[in-house]
């Protein structure tokens, strides 16, 4: 910056946070520019949350100076921050689902008429007029338990927008959506832009980095790495700058993928499910897949997925067709006997059904692996030192950080609760895997892990079933590529046949309106 | 292991702390209302240490508390808010009543036995409805063991006012039970049943049960994340109906002992809401077995030591239904902490 021109909107110096012996930042400097889009990014853990926390009043800095239009100031809570122009939109939405659109813009700060009756009529139009300001797609009497994800996070932009903010926090806006929710979002964001609003956008997902911004600042174990315009930059170098070292990508034994082939291990032929009401969730849908495969399943979120998954895992019953496991019918079988015949299940949401957050991670680690691990004792205990051996274990193998046995498994971050349940499942050794949405919410560096995993997991001669709606994970692990859409298995394309633009296509349905 | 201790040693603090600020205020609150405050106080406290009967009445009274505390552990934990311990302790004790008087000759260890066993089957039967009505039909089991409770005080009024009833006796009571279903009083305690020496036996096991068995773990997670528990391949509808046959079972089993071991006929007003308590004292512990062990007998520590104070001063029994009520309140609560995010 050139002397004498006018003070960046926002400027942090030396700011530090400690939660116990926990250093969360360490000395950050950050300077944001009126009017630009800046993304701090970095992995999990690297202190994005707590930085963005600061700034919006929620955590105080332990040392260091918050520089605003010049001024120095220190916000007492979020309400102090939000009265400076500093409006934020959390991963997890502060919304009250049973309340309209426009009550929730509104609340606590209702119009009054007479003083202390809410006007529904004024609050209504100010939240119609709000909407139309930006162009979105919304209607104020619309109930947020009725609204999509997408459309929620627009509620939340709304209301920080609505405080008059000049700078607007975004935390992981992305980690909730489906892809084309995603680039509604950053034609919001673009738009914002275009407005003279400043945007502070927190991810960790390169692409969107790539995107969206016009700057980007990694962060890594709380410290400032590097603050370089996005125009340039490639993906690669942001990636170094927040694992501290090259990216490997994911890599089969090639000796091994020619050996694959011999009986299918998992089968599953015209699965069909219905809900009560008669709508279609999967459709004749037909899967077969060998020993060392991987089959990728893609497909934009809601299309049968979650479905395919918990049938093939036994959760939810079918109504038609068959599911083999090593040549055994499994329609019917419980979820217990499918594990016993060596299918492992990974599922879509690790808080849903894959841990409990409540109980430790020796617990988590080890249930559904007593047996195997010998971890009870002759007189039908459970040898607790054995299973906190065990669970120390894969903790060192999978560098889970910040676990230690006795801790509940709730209090790692995502991407850490994810390799407890990689862990657990991976144990077995399986024969059959499902897989869903394995590095969702996932920094780079985690992802990277998982991945290699999976594939060991292939290598192993595993017959592994991948559900993900990230394209690039798809294209980077599968061996042949399906897509769903509405319930219906398209296409099975071999990976060498198949292009990211086919499968996009596919995942909008293109096959059927060609049809 | 010295990080174990110093775990337990943190959890122990904080309500050893509370229960002695809350002592310490309900003296304050003595101070103001009575004459004689230090004598109340030492009745509320020590008087069940006074003589070996208040002591025996002090083992009876934690007893039921002490059972039915484990029994609401054990349902909590696998997810299910039984509150119906009042019905299943009442159906135990008619049921160990009526099994003693359907076999009058039946000599001292079978017919104690027998009708132990009717009481677990009977207090176990009370719980096993609601479980599988929540497992099957998905019905809310607060509404159905509450229901339950006034079915299971109903027919025990109706049974021991009509069939049961001893004509010569003063009162709702049954006819009193042959000797060879008394079950013994503890040892140089006279009047103190030694059912109660059992509840504190039970307490260890329901620990090692829940803590050290994979059963418990499948049980703690079809309670903790159900649909978790399913996908590890744990069948949770059949660990909460299991945990609500032992919650009820436990529950049964308080009413056998009172009726076998301390009243030796079923009485229609025996209970002075001891379902309620054993819940209050259950999640007071934090659904611990071990900690049960600990509020149960505090419970019943100030409960018998109320009746002293209030015969001996002028500060009347309520005051504890207010002392364990700021209990209750500062035990539950716990500050929020901040937002703390990484």
């Amino acid at each position: 910056m050139s002397e004498g021109s006018a003070a960046p909107l926002l400027q942090l110096r030396g700011v530090v946070k400690k939660f116990d012996d926990k250093v969360a930042l360490d000395r950050v400097d950050l300077i944001v520019e009126r009017g630009e889009v800046h993304v701090i990014c970095g992995e999990n853990g690297a202190g994005k949350s707590t930085l963005m926390n600061i700034l919006a009043g929620i955590l105080k800095p332990d040392s260091g100076e918050i520089i605003l239009d010049g001024v120095p100031v220190g916000f007492a809570d979020p309400l102090a921050a939000s009265r400076a122009g500093i409006g934020m939109v959390h991963q997890h939405f502060k919304l009250i689902p049973s309340m309209t659109v426009a009550e929730n813009l509104y609340l606590n700060r209702q119009p009054r008429r007479w003083g202390f009756l809410a006007d529904r009529d004024a609050m209504r139009k100010d939240a119609a007029a709000l909407i139309a300001r930006y162009h979105f797609d919304l209607d104020p009497d619309a109930r947020i338990a009725r609204l999509s994800v997408g459309q929620r996070q627009r509620v939340e932009i709304l209301k920080a927008l609505g405080f008059d903010a000049r700078i607007l926090i975004l935390d992981e806006p992305t980690a909730v959506l489906t892809p084309p929710e995603v680039e509604e979002l950053l034609g919001v964001i673009a738009g914002l832009k275009a407005r003279g609003r400043t945007i502070l956008f927190i991810t960790h997902k390169l692409r969107e980095v790539k995107a969206a911004s016009d700057r980007v600042t990694v962060l890594r174990h709380g410290r400032r790495i590097s603050t370089r315009p996005t125009a340039g930059l490639s993906e690669a170098a942001i990636a170094r700058d927040m694992v501290g070292r090259d990216m490997r990508p994911p890599k089969r034994g090639e000796a091994l993928r020619d050996q694959r082939r011999g009986a299918a291990v998992l089968q599953v032929s015209g699965l069909a499910m219905t809900t009560a009401a008669g709508r279609r969730l999967l459709d004749r849908v037909d899967i077969e897949i060998h020993p060392g495969e991987i089959v990728g399943i893609a497909g934009v979120d809601g299309n049968g997925q979650t479905e395919l998954s918990e049938a093939i895992a036994g959760l939810v019953p079918v109504q038609a067709g068959s599911i083999r496991l090593a040549g055994a019918d499994m329609t019917r079988a419980s979820p217990q006997r499918r594990r016993a015949l060596g299918l492992s299940f990974i599922p879509e949401d690790r808080l849903d059904r894959g841990l409990s957050a409540t109980m430790t991670i020796a617990e988590n680690a080890a249930a559904s692996n007593y047996r195997l691990k010998r971890l009870i004792g002759p007189a039908g205990l459970i040898r607790s030192a054995a299973r906190d051996a065990f669970a120390l274990e894969k903790i060192g193998q999978y560098d889970i950080r910040g676990a230690k046995p006795a801790l509940p498994v709730g209090q790692l971050s995502g991407g850490n609760m994810q390799k407890v349940v990689i862990a657990r499942e991976m144990e077995k050794e399986p024969a059959a895997l499902i897989v869903a949405q394995p590095t969702r919410g996932l920094d780079v560096g985690a992802a990277e892990f998982v991945h290699a995993q999976i594939l060991a997991a292939a290598d192993r001669g595993c017959a592994v079933l991948l559900i993900s709606s990230e394209l690039a994970e798809i294209f980077a692990l599968a061996d042949r590529i399906a897509v769903m859409f509405r319930g219906r298995l398209l296409k099975v394309l071999d990976r060498a046949a198949a292009s990211e633009e086919t499968v996009g296509l596919l995942m909008n349905g293109a096959e059927l309106e060609a049809a | 292991m010295t990080g174990e201790t110093k775990r337990l040693a943190r959890a122990i603090a904080g309500p050893v702390a509370i229960v002695a600020a809350v002592l310490a205020g309900g003296f304050v609150l003595v101070l103001i209302i009575s004459s004689d405050p230090v004598t109340a106080y030492r009745d509320l406290l020590f008087a069940n240490f006074y003589s070996r009967s208040n002591f025996a009445l002090f083992v009876n009274r934690t007893m039921p508390l002490l059972l039915i505390g484990l029994g609401v552990v054990f349902s909590f934990r696998a997810g299910v808010f039984n509150v119906g311990g009042e019905g299943q302790l009442y159906f135990g004790a008619m049921a160990a009543a009526a099994a003693a008087l359907a076999l009058p000759s039946a000599p001292f260890p079978l017919g104690a036995l027998a009708s132990i066993g009717a009481a677990i089957a009977a207090g176990a039967l009370w719980g096993w409805i609601p479980g599988v009505l929540k497992v099957r039909l998905d019905v809310n089991e607060v509404v159905s063991t509450l229901m339950l409770n006034f079915i299971a005080l109903l027919t025990t009024e109706y049974l021991v006012t009509n069939p049961l009833r001893d004509q010569t006796a003063y009162g709702a009571v049954s006819f009193v039970i042959p000797r060879g279903a008394w079950i013994p009083e503890i040892p140089g305690l006279p009047g103190a049943t030694s059912g109660a020496v059992v509840a504190v036996l039970i307490a260890p096991l329901a620990w090692l049960a829940l803590f050290r068995t994979e059963w418990g773990a499948n049980l703690r997670a079809a309670g903790s994340n159900m649909r978790f528990a399913e996908a590890v391949g744990v069948d949770a509808g059949k660990q909460i109906i299991i945990a609500m046959l032992i919650s009820g079972g436990l529950s049964g089993l308080a009413g056998a002992f009172y009726v076998l071991g301390i009243g030796h006929r079923f009485e229609q007003n025996f209970s002075p809401a001891f379902g309620l308590i054993g819940l209050t004292v259950a999640l007071l512990a934090r659904l611990h077995p071990i900690g049960v062990l600990a509020t149960a007998t505090f419970y019943a520590l100030v409960l018998n030591g109320a009746a002293y104070m209030q015969i001996d001063t002028d500060v009347p029994r309520s005051i504890v239904g207010l002392l364990t009520g700021f209990l209750v309140l500062f035990m539950t609560a716990r500050p929020r902490r901040g937002l703390i995010a990484v």
